[in-house]
């Protein structure tokens, strides 16, 4: 803020002198000083920073990066590896850049000879015991210690003695350990205690002979394990699936968004001649910082399983064989031709791109169907969806770490959505949040205040009759957060207009600005918000109650619906991915592609609109969801008006413009007509406690077709469920 | 002068040795050349088979395929496969001794049919891939299997 | 050697001296130039310039400069029962003078406690030889709510080092006392006393103690009458090492391991249980009620100045009567040796080497041996430091190379792990070090293992890499002609046998 007008004066004089943008900047350091700051210098270079600034913090900000191994961002920070000492005059010692702060008129030597010896020292130390296997090495081209060896390391080795050598450990199917290679950083162990909260990694045994690991040998049993492959600076920790499959520097990275989970974490793809080979993270301080879940990054061998790959019918004999677009996609036109009104209906899926949504939206409308259902129950009474605020998770993830108070009802964010969860560790560790919790009683990662499980403590919240009410109203900025889990009963409108009654007192007891957002709605999958934005109704009752003669099923893979539901007549046509739940009942499928495949556009639980990108071509024949609607619109004679993608993303804009608006978050803020609105719900809550279906890990790691699909995850639930020598393969090396 | 009346004897023999005009464009387009030999044999597929010692060694036996092998029409599509095993030896001066004048042991190992090489036809072999499969596609279950 | 605040400052004292000052070692007055400048360039937090002041204004004026140091009149002991022969419990103890008026001490209040142990010119007695004055005045600013603690530094594990041991065993209450006072001093709410897992005699003694001071109202809620609570509690140590550094012996007292944390914050300000700690050596608290009893000047009388005081010396090895001594400071090395223990075995011209201050820091050769003064300044002129003024005297029967070998490969064994200089530097030059025992090395090799000895030093989150550098520099320094020899020989038996 201060900068700017500096700036603009110096843009308005940009004619003027060198000397006239110099004393602007004179001006400004005065002004800095005075807001107490510290000037030190580095190589003698003058930078004013905030007091407690660490040393290495205090480079970063001139632009000279210190050498790191132990050190990271969103870690405490260990201080031991030495690997940036530097020296600062007059100072008899170099200091770990990493630890110490910062005092007044420092001078920070970040190239002196003392402080390359220092590193060189250093480097010669964690090279001595460290196996140089780095041909055969998963880490090599991404290694912090190949890297920092060229950089700062000495040309020769002097080491004559005997290498130290390190039993691998069995820490479970997704994490391949090379122990040897461990320099002892302890990232991996700061992790797991601080972001993951699990206490299983450690150290054991002391000096040249300290181990990191479990101790007893088990699993790493944690739903964001896979992040310390990514810390972990050298090979110790490497990917397990990944193993010797590829190099960094052979793949090609496709900047992508996540599906398997309603948050939307930012991913890169990597992938190798038409192949996925790896998913890695990618940093969006919004949504998932620079972590993902395991399934996120380890779901992707289930892209390569299952998969349809070419269209299907069911013969004479009831029997599904391949066969041609050109006939499936007459079958299917000549299918809805035959039809109108209700007769026609569709479900989507929990991994629908918001553009085959609005395609299919489009070809029902235009058969005089309006039968468009989610998977996803979301209670129709009071407001519904009409109100945006009703059903999404308002405060944004970042709003986590605003808050003092959270209360979640009836969810289990651990599993629902772990980058959620991470994000109310970290506040929970370092704001003090405090956490309250209704519904069934699970394993968080953090402490929080249980109050129950049943739907009559939800009611005593919301009369103002129990015991939390008194912490609820001390609250300064209350959250609450229901799972769309339990919107999933037949009491849900019951629920939600419990929890909106719960909000909105505590909005008014706690005073807080009108901008701030109390309900929240943590959805499960990543179809449901933009299905809900484009008009599709949550819930299949619409199905049930009146079964369509023919069922389009977009990816709808959670069976909701069965053969049983239906007349025996009623033709099911499955376009999707994977063949799972829906491609078994169906009569004709068309295979479409999966998030890896296509351009498509995601609403995450916030309302943050994402794009997936074309990693991999889809396989076989399998084409493009909308494209696939597309054509089969235009041989039903009610052709559809676009042809491109970007004709599609106008029609996206029209029906709902956030859509479009890519990494925005559009504001809602209804609270008070929604809550007004739910009054008029007369439904009364029924008496079975409240269990969110994913309870323990073995429940998180398959939950759609893709991960059921994977191979990896499989094992995980196996590891989880047997132990982890269950799973455990005899490695190369 | 006799050298002259030699090469206009062989050019007669040419031309009549193909019967005639016709037979002698036809040899020219087929074969690309015109010479003419001793009818050393015909296999039962018709392939007729010559030897001229005047030529140099390498060009002294030859083939004239016949137009239609296996039921396929060889007028103009010729392959060198079309040559049967035991002829081939012959052929290919391995030994000089037709096989009209010493028929092959019979073997178990020699075809019947002599089959012509299906390279480069869509029958043509090709060996099994021995890579993972990137995709593995989902096989439906058999109907009425639940 | 590792328990003190002021480990640094020794390490600097020692860089920087080892530079400027020169290696003989000098006549006291000579000396005292060069040091004082080696200090005040050096220490961040400079030296007690206070105590300076009143040293120079009071004895400068009444008595002529001391120049002979010790032998200390049995009437000036502190430790009166060393050596077991009286009863150490609370009767024997107050017969000897403990618990004497000590609420009077505490109720003079936290600045004359203070000002007495300024003026005494007390230095931590753990090695580092830190003011003690200075450091136990930084837990005296205001409180912010936490409570705050005295720890006691009892594992005493240092090869060599033996003299806290001493006291747990016969004197306790002179550590609980001290405790009280020192508590009073820095305002904690109680002590906790460290001691190390292997003294199980020692911790009963001391709990007994305990017990008793408890049972006698010198210690709990309202201590010796003064209104001043305060508690005393005993924590056994589990036999390491590393855990006699100041924050490791904190993360072990809180249950973790025993691993040094990072500093700052220091433990002043962030110490056990996340409250502002002082953690002080035995003998340093122990020490206090006598000097607030008889006064600051006495304390001051003894020793050289800044360097002032009793101290008790450890003699072991190649002597004819190995004991712990109080003796007082400044006392040359020599007479320390031949008066009371007995002598170097074989007589003097038998000495080889003395390590003076506890296994981590740098032997000196006789010759070196003929003239330094034991106490801070003139050990850190004579490159190496008083440490727990443990001597390990070493006579010409002791294969020096494979002495310092031992002491390395004890420190690679006590390493904590978690430097990479430490952990992987030790351990390399203890391989290396054993090598040199069979002389199976290039004479090259020992300028190697100097340089590596010089990347450990300084460059650890403590000073245990410091401590296992010094020993191998040293060796270097003094004996680097029988080290070539040694590599020499064993070529030639290895070509004879060729």
């Amino acid at each position: 803020m201060l900068r700017l007008p500096a700036v603009s004066r110096a843009l308005a004089g940009a004619a003027h002198s060198k000397g006239s943008i110099s004393t602007t900047n004179n001006v400004w350091t005065s002004v800095r000083a005075s807001s107490n700051m510290v000037e030190v210098f580095v190589d003698g270079k003058p930078v004013m920073v905030e007091p407690g600034t660490t040393v290495l913090q205090a480079c970063a900000q001139v632009g000279v990066q210190i050498p790191r191994f132990c050190y990271h961002d969103r870690l405490s920070v260990a201080g031991n590896c030495r690997m940036c000492l530097v020296e600062i005059e007059r100072a008899p010692k170099p200091v770990a850049a990493c630890a110490m702060p910062v005092m007044k008129g420092w001078n920070i030597l970040t190239n002196s000879e003392k402080t390359r010896k220092a590193r060189e020292g250093v480097m010669e130390f964690l090279l001595s015991n460290h196996p140089l296997d780095c041909p055969i090495c998963d880490q090599g081209g991404e290694c912090d210690l190949q890297d920092q060896s060229m950089m700062f390391g000495a040309d020769r080795s002097r080491f004559t003695e005997d290498k130290r050598a390190v039993e691998d450990k069995n820490i479970g199917p997704l994490i391949k350990t090379i122990m040897t290679r461990c320099i002892h950083c302890t990232r991996c162990v700061r992790f797991a205690s601080e972001v993951a909260g699990v206490e299983d990694l450690g150290t054991t045994g002391r000096g040249n002979t300290m181990q990191i690991g479990t101790y007893v040998e088990k699993m790493f049993m944690s739903e964001l394990s896979g992040n310390v492959i990514d810390l972990c600076p050298v090979g110790a920790l490497t990917s397990k699936p990944y193993a010797f499959t590829s190099r960094p520097w052979e793949t090609r990275k496709t900047e992508s968004i996540d599906v398997l989970d309603a948050v939307g974490s930012n991913i890169v793809v990597s992938t190798r001649g038409g192949e996925v080979m790896r998913i890695l993270p990618r940093l969006n301080e919004d949504v998932n910082e620079e972590w993902i879940s395991d399934k996120t990054r380890f779901s992707y061998d289930g892209l390569k399983r299952q998969r349809l790959t070419q269209p299907m019918v069911k013969d004479a004999s009831g029997q599904l064989v391949a066969t041609s677009w050109e006939d499936v996609l007459t079958r299917v036109a000549g299918a809805l031709q035959g039809v109108q009104g209700s007769e026609v209906g569709a479900i989507a899926g929990g991994m629908v791109d918001a553009e085959a949504l609005v395609a299919l939206k489009d070809l029902l409308n235009r058969l005089d169907s309006e039968t468009l259902c989610t998977e996803e129950v979301f209670p129709m009474t009071g407001s519904g969806t009409d109100l945006r605020s009703n059903y999404l998770l308002n405060s944004r993830i970042t709003g986590i770490e605003e808050c003092d108070l959270l209360l979640l009802i009836g969810t289990n964010p651990r599993y629902e959505a772990p980058l959620f969860n991470s994000r109310v560790r970290k506040s929970w560790l370092h704001n003090e949040l405090e956490v309250a919790m209704v519904g069934h009683k699970v394993d968080l990662s953090y402490s929080y205040n249980h109050l129950g499980e049943t739907t009559q403590v939800l009611q005593e919240i919301a009369d103002g009759t129990h015991p939390f009410c008194k912490v609820l109203a001390q609250a300064k900025k209350p959250i609450v957060v229901v799972g769309s889990s339990s919107l999933q009963r037949d009491d849900g409108a019951a629920i939600l207009k419990a929890v909106s009654t719960i909000a909105q007192n505590s909005r008014a007891i706690s005073g807080v600005e009108e901008g701030w957002k109390v309900l929240n709605v943590l959805h499960r999958v990543a179809s449901q918000v933009a299905a809900l934005d484009l008009g599709y109704k949550p819930g299949v009752d619409a199905i049930r109650k009146n079964p369509p003669k023919v069922l389009f099923l977009l990816g709808a893979d959670a069976d909701c619906i069965t053969r049983a539901d239906l007349p025996k007549d009623s033709f099911i046509i499955y376009q999707g991915h994977h063949g799972d739940v829906g491609a078994l009942m169906a009569d004709v499928i068309m295979p479409g592609a999966a998030y890896t495949e296509k351009t498509g556009t995601y609403v995450n639980t916030e309302g943050r609109a994402q794009q997936t990108r074309v990693a991999v071509t889809a396989p076989g024949i399998a084409r493009e969801d909308w494209k696939i609607l597309r054509a089969i619109s235009e041989l039903a004679g009610v052709t559809l008006p676009y042809d491109t993608l970007d004709e599609v993303r106008r029609r996206l804009e029209e029906v709902s413009p956030n859509l479009v608006r890519y990494d925005d978050v559009e504001e809602a803020n209804y609270f008070k007509q929604a809550h007004e609105l739910s009054k008029a719900v007369n439904q009364s809550l029924l008496a079975a406690p409240i269990v969110p279906p994913q309870l323990t890990v073995k429940d998180f790691y398959m939950t759609d077709p893709i991960s059921r699909a994977s191979q990896t995850m499989a094992k995980c639930v196996k590891a989880v469920t047997e132990g982890a020598a269950a799973v455990d393969e005899p490695s190369i090396c | 002068m006799a050298e002259y009346a030699n090469v206009v004897r062989r050019a007669v023999g040419q031309l009549g040795g193909h019967g005639g005009v016709k037979g002698f464009l036809l040899q020219l387009f087929r074969v690309n050349d015109i010479k003419t030999g001793a009818l050393v044999g015909v296999d039962k597929y018709g392939n007729k088979y010559y030897e001229d010692n005047r030529n140099f060694f390498g060009r002294h036996r030859w083939v004239i395929y016949t137009t239609e092998m296996n039921g396929k029409k060889t007028l103009w599509e010729v392959d060198g496969s079309m040559v049967p095993a035991e002829w081939h030896r012959w052929l290919h001066c391995m030994t000089d001794n037709p096989p009209t004048t010493h028929p092959p042991e019979p073997k178990k190992f020699l075809a019947q049919v002599h089959q012509i090489n299906l390279s480069g036809t869509s029958n043509c072999y090709v060996p099994y891939s021995t890579t993972r499969k990137k995709i593995h596609e989902w096989v439906p279950p058999k109907a009425g299997e639940k | 050697m590792l328990s003190c605040l002021g480990c640094p400052v020794l390490s600097r004292v020692l860089t920087t001296g080892a530079s400027r000052a020169p290696v003989m070692v000098a006549a006291a007055g000579a000396s005292r130039t060069s040091v004082a400048a080696a200090t005040t360039t050096t220490s961040p937090p400079p030296p007690n310039s206070m105590t300076l002041v009143r040293y120079n204004s009071t004895a400068q004026q009444e008595t002529p400069k001391k120049t002979k140091f010790g032998p200390l009149a049995d009437q000036d002991r502190i430790f009166t029962n060393l050596y077991g022969r009286h009863d150490w419990r609370l009767k024997g103890a107050q017969q000897r003078g403990d618990w004497y008026k000590t609420k009077e001490i505490l109720d003079k209040g936290v600045d004359w406690i203070l000002n007495e142990i300024k003026v005494s010119g007390l230095r931590g007695r753990g090695g580092a030889g830190f003011p003690t004055g200075m450091k136990w005045s930084f837990m005296n600013k205001p409180s912010d709510g936490r409570p705050k603690y005295l720890v006691v530094n009892a594992d005493e594990g240092e090869p060599g080092t033996c003299k806290d041991r001493e006291i747990m065993r016969n004197d306790p209450h002179k550590l609980i006392e001290g405790c009280l006072v020192a508590g009073r001093a820095m305002g904690a709410r109680a002590a906790y006393i460290y001691i190390r897992g292997e003294f199980y005699n020692e911790s009963s003694n001391l709990q007994v103690a305990i017990n008793e001071a408890y049972a006698a109202g010198l210690i709990g809620r309202n201590a010796c009458g003064s209104g001043f609570d305060f508690d005393v509690f005993v924590m056994r140590g589990a036999g390491a090492y590393i855990c006699g550094e100041e924050t490791a012996l904190i993360e072990s007292i809180e249950g973790k391991q025993g691993k040094p944390r990072l500093k700052p914050p220091f433990p002043a300000d962030v110490g056990v249980f996340g409250c502002p700690t002082t953690v002080a050596n035995v003998e340093t608290v122990a020490v206090a009620p006598t000097i607030c009893r008889r006064g600051g000047t006495w304390f001051l009388g003894f020793g050289r100045e800044r360097n002032s005081g009793t101290k008790l010396f450890n003699i072991s090895g190649h002597v004819n009567n190995p004991c712990t001594v109080e003796e007082e400071m400044s006392i040359p090395l020599k007479e320390l040796i031949e008066r009371h223990a007995g002598g170097v075995r074989g007589g003097w011209d038998n000495l080889l080497c003395v390590i003076p201050g506890g296994s981590s820091t740098p032997l000196i050769p006789r010759n070196v041996c003929d003239t330094v003064l034991m106490d801070f300044d003139a050990l850190v002129q004579a490159q190496t430091g008083l440490g727990t003024a443990a001597l390990i005297v070493m006579d010409k029967s002791t294969d020096v190379i494979r002495a310092i070998a031992r002491l390395i490969e004890f420190y690679k064994h006590e390493s904590c792990g978690q430097c990479t200089p430490c952990r992987e530097g030790v351990d390399w030059m203890n391989k290396m070090m054993w090598r040199f025992v069979k002389g199976d090395a290039k004479s090259a090799e020992i300028d190697m293992i100097w340089e590596i000895s010089k990347q450990i030093e300084g460059h650890t989150i403590c000073a245990l890499g410091d401590g296992a550098a010094w020993p191998v520099q040293g060796l270097i320094r003094h004996f680097r002609p029988l080290m070539e020899n040694r590599i020499e020989d064993f070529k030639q038996t290895q070509q004879a046998r060729a």
